[in-house]
């Protein structure tokens, strides 16, 4: 209630131009702190004043800003819950701008026996976290007698990588597992964020795997139906995306711990679901002469 | 790539926006005559303008001269068609292969402003160039009969488009002699 009213008091004071761009659409409290009347704020601590760049473009400058420090998640991931547990499919490409340095890289990253993580973004980020998470997973179980949930695990990862944001580590990474609560599946990624969900897609595929994966959805899938979604939504985002290929990966977590179920190249699944009839050679857009 | 009076010219079948495929099955090189094609990568829209340009110059040469262009002909005009828009670029880089007198083969490209590039032996353009130099130089055999070198340019082709995230999702391939043209479609990786 003080709050409140401080707020709307101090509103009516003419104030020293802390900031350069007018404020008076802002509920923030941060322009009201610092020089204004001191009476007025005693006992409440500061809020941190920001200070701001002196451009004319305030907007485009933050847009950059944060381009500078996102790289493009050039892959593509997904995991989904369903009635039997959680299946995670990745694809298996790493790319360099343009020039593809490696089709068989292993994005799917084995946790424990019975959690799983995914990668995009930073390669060596992502292992990194994830081996790390592993370690505070095995420290909990020891010092506790008890396995972590998977609610645990994913906070535990999103508060360290919320102390580095900011400072260029890239990781957009979904937890898969299977706890007391059952079947548990979280979205973190570099910028802090922590998402509860039973369906997620992360990479420069997503929009592709996002569109097989709902529209093929169903909650009491079996598990190889599940498997065969799964693998057909990495396979038609890696037709689409130029950065998503080699090949599709499917895990499932169950009550007893993760399995890798197949590991198909994209190439073949191409023709296994497109297979090439062999009639006349199919006629490219020819160009008409007007 | 030069064969034994013959040679082969082949393109991947991708046309994409930045990361998104839209088509597999785009077509980038084009006859002018039998024994003239041209390969255009780049811009898909310039790709296709330019095409339409350089049909409606050759046209206009067959009517007045009552015969077809010689390669070493249509290099230099498509080289001076590029520099006209010295300041406004077509966004394209051809590359022009042919017979000429005595059905000897001729090929070149060029960087998108006109600047002429011959080889005697192979010349590529587009985005996996660079993977394209690697992989032609170590398969590369002067002389090579037409079956010989539609193996080797599949081989080239397709292995460097695998490295590029731009490029691939099949293959399309002319082979041409003196007297007649094969056109083989490539099934490729289509990721």
């Amino acid at each position: 209630m003080n709050n409140c009213f401080c707020i709307l008091l101090s509103r009516n004071l003419s104030l020293p131009k802390i900031m350069k761009f007018d404020t008076s659409g802002l509920e923030s409290t941060a322009s009201v702190f610092g020089t204004a009347g001191s009476e007025l704020v005693d006992g409440f601590s500061a809020a941190p004043a920001f200070e701001l760049p002196t451009t004319t473009d305030f907007d485009g400058f933050q847009k950059e800003a944060v381009q500078m420090v996102k790289p493009a998640k050039g892959t593509t991931t997904l995991a989904f819950i369903f009635k039997d547990g959680v299946i995670v499919a990745a694809d298996s490409r790493a790319s360099m701008g343009g020039y593809i340095s490696s089709q068989s890289v292993k994005k799917i990253i084995e946790i424990n026996p019975y959690m799983l993580g995914t990668m995009a973004g930073g390669a060596a980020d992502c292992q990194f976290w994830h081996r790390n998470l592993g370690i505070k997973c095995r420290l909990h179980e020891l010092t506790n007698k008890r396995r972590i949930s998977v609610t645990g695990a994913s906070k535990l990862l999103a508060n360290i990588l919320f102390s580095y944001r900011g400072m260029g580590l890239s990781v957009g990474t979904m937890i898969a597992g299977w706890d007391e609560t059952g079947p548990g599946l979280y979205y973190v990624d570099s910028e802090g964020g922590r998402l509860k969900g039973t369906r997620f897609s992360v990479g420069s595929g997503s929009p592709y795997a996002y569109g097989v994966l709902d529209s093929g959805y169903r909650a009491d899938m079996s598990i190889e139906e599940a498997a065969e979604l799964g693998r057909r939504a990495i396979y038609h985002a890696t037709f689409r995306d130029g950065a998503s290929g080699g090949v599709a990966s499917v895990y499932y977590v169950g009550p007893d711990g993760w399995k890798k179920l197949s590991g198909d190249d994209v190439s073949e699944l191409h023709y296994k679901y497109y297979p090439v009839v062999s009639t006349e050679a199919p006629e490219p857009d020819r160009m008409v002469e007007a | 790539m030069v064969g034994k009076n013959c040679f082969a010219i082949a393109s991947d079948r991708r046309l994409g926006v930045n990361l998104q495929t839209v088509a597999t099955d785009f077509q980038r090189i084009f006859k002018i005559h039998d024994k003239l094609f041209v390969g255009l990568s780049g811009l898909g829209s310039d790709a296709q303008t330019l095409y339409q340009r350089l049909v409606f110059r050759h046209k206009l040469y067959q009517l007045r001269e009552e015969r077809d262009m010689k390669p070493e002909t249509f290099a230099s005009l498509v080289s001076a068609i590029l520099y006209e828009k010295r300041f406004g670029p077509y966004f394209c880089q051809p590359v022009i292969a042919g017979l000429g007198n005595d059905d000897k083969p001729f090929i070149c490209t060029m960087d998108f402003i006109g600047a002429k590039e011959l080889a005697k032996d192979f010349v590529v353009a587009g985005s996996a160039s660079e993977s394209l130099y690697g992989a032609c130089e170590a398969l590369f055999k002067p002389d090579m009969e037409p079956d010989e070198l539609s193996e080797v340019v599949s081989q080239a082709l397709l292995a460097s488009v695998d490295r590029d995230c731009l490029s691939g999702w099949g293959g399309h391939i002319y082979i041409v002699t003196p007297d007649e043209v094969r056109e083989k479609i490539l099934k490729g990786r289509m990721d």
